[in-house]
């Protein structure tokens, strides 16, 4: 966890305590936020990637969360972690997003989400045979299929659960639920996982 | 608790399912992270599609534009032509007023001013009631003889 400190003065050993220029404190707050897109970016990349299957707008969303947070910055108390803290505004994007979809309709006829079948010819190239390949994709599959049934939450909860490995905790701050709320949409999206696999056999 | 743990109820296929996923989510999003980037050029498809909204966009706001000044237009040649109207309405009403009040300035000139001989016949009759005299007695007979011969 990452824990701001909101200091204007620097302790060195021995010496007195020296007043920090307000140059000096924005060099620093910069590189300490250059530190936090540097670790969280490929995170928040993933959970709008897996969101909304789309490259670009992940992206794009990436991009704007980080902005968002850079302007936010001095706002940042860390009472939650960065993570948690950056979480929190890409799901408020992601949200936004999907509002904005649904009533400007007319502004984007085509979707450039790509398909299910597309999202999981991806796997990690290890060691498997061909045919556990192909029983891996073939899950997957299973898996996106669960997913795209999910509701909003539901498969936000799932993602930051199962793909981002987040605390109960986390979820909860990161979505404004209790945990209480968190793992009874965890519960109906593994439901949903196991009818979706039990029903291809 | 552990993401892991809260699978340890589930099916194997489950497990391996889910880790599938997870496995497949971080090789894909690698993947689109270091791919090269360039500027993508906008499609012909979408400027075909810009410009044609753009286009008809322009049209229908012209023809709103067009139907209002002609709407206006008409309006305005309309009240035009009510206005003349009403005009050439008050107009005649006012000459037939100035005819019907000199119509009756008339006719009242013609009542309070009398004819000619009207005059003359109301002058002889106030001079015989001025000059008339009761005829006396002693001369009743002369009287007489005067109004017989005036009746031959």
């Amino acid at each position: 966890m990452l824990e701001r400190k909101a200091s204007t003065k620097v302790m060195a050993a021995g010496t007195a305590l020296k007043p920090m220029t307000a140059a000096a404190a924005e060099e620093i707050a910069a590189q300490e936020f250059a530190r936090i897109v540097e670790t969280h970016r490929p995170q928040i990349f993933r959970f709008l990637l897996a969101s909304l299957r789309d490259v670009d707008l992940a992206e794009t969303l990436t991009q704007e969360c980080f902005l968002k947070a850079h302007r936010n910055w001095e706002g940042f108390r860390g009472e939650s972690s960065a993570m948690t803290w950056l979480m929190r505004i890409a799901i408020n994007l992601q949200k936004d997003h999907w509002r904005n979809r649904r009533i400007q309709f007319w502004r984007q006829t085509r979707t450039n989400s790509v398909d299910l079948d597309e999202a999981s010819e991806w796997l990690p190239s290890g060691e498997r045979s061909a045919e556990q390949q192909m029983l891996a994709r073939e899950q997957v599959a299973h898996v996106w299929q669960a997913v795209k049934g999910l509701s909003e939450r539901q498969r936000t909860v799932f993602l930051l659960r199962y793909v981002e490995e987040q605390e109960l905790k986390e979820i909860a701050e990161a979505t404004g639920l209790s945990e209480g709320t968190v793992k009874a949409h965890l519960s109906r999206a593994l439901e949903r996982v196991r009818r979706e696999l039990r029903g291809t056999r | 608790m552990n993401w892991e743990q809260d699978l340890a109820g589930e099916s194997r296929e489950v497990q391996q399912a889910v880790q599938n996923f997870k496995a497949s989510m971080e090789a894909w999003s690698d993947a689109a992270l270091s791919r090269p980037r360039t500027a993508a050029p906008r499609t012909a498809r979408h400027t075909w599609r810009m410009a044609a909204g753009w286009a008809l966009g322009c049209v229908m706001a012209a023809g709103v534009c067009t139907g209002a000044v002609q709407s206006l237009h008409h309006r305005q040649q309309m009240a035009r032509v009510a206005a003349q109207k009403a005009e050439q309405r008050a107009a005649e009403e006012r000459a037939a007023e100035a005819r019907e009040a000199a119509q009756e300035a008339n006719a009242k000139a013609a009542k309070t001013e009398p004819t000619a001989s009207a005059k003359d016949a109301d002058l002889l009759a106030s001079v015989d009631r001025a000059i008339s005299r009761p005829v006396p007695e002693a001369m009743e007979p002369l009287a007489q003889l005067m109004d017989d011969s005036e009746g031959q």
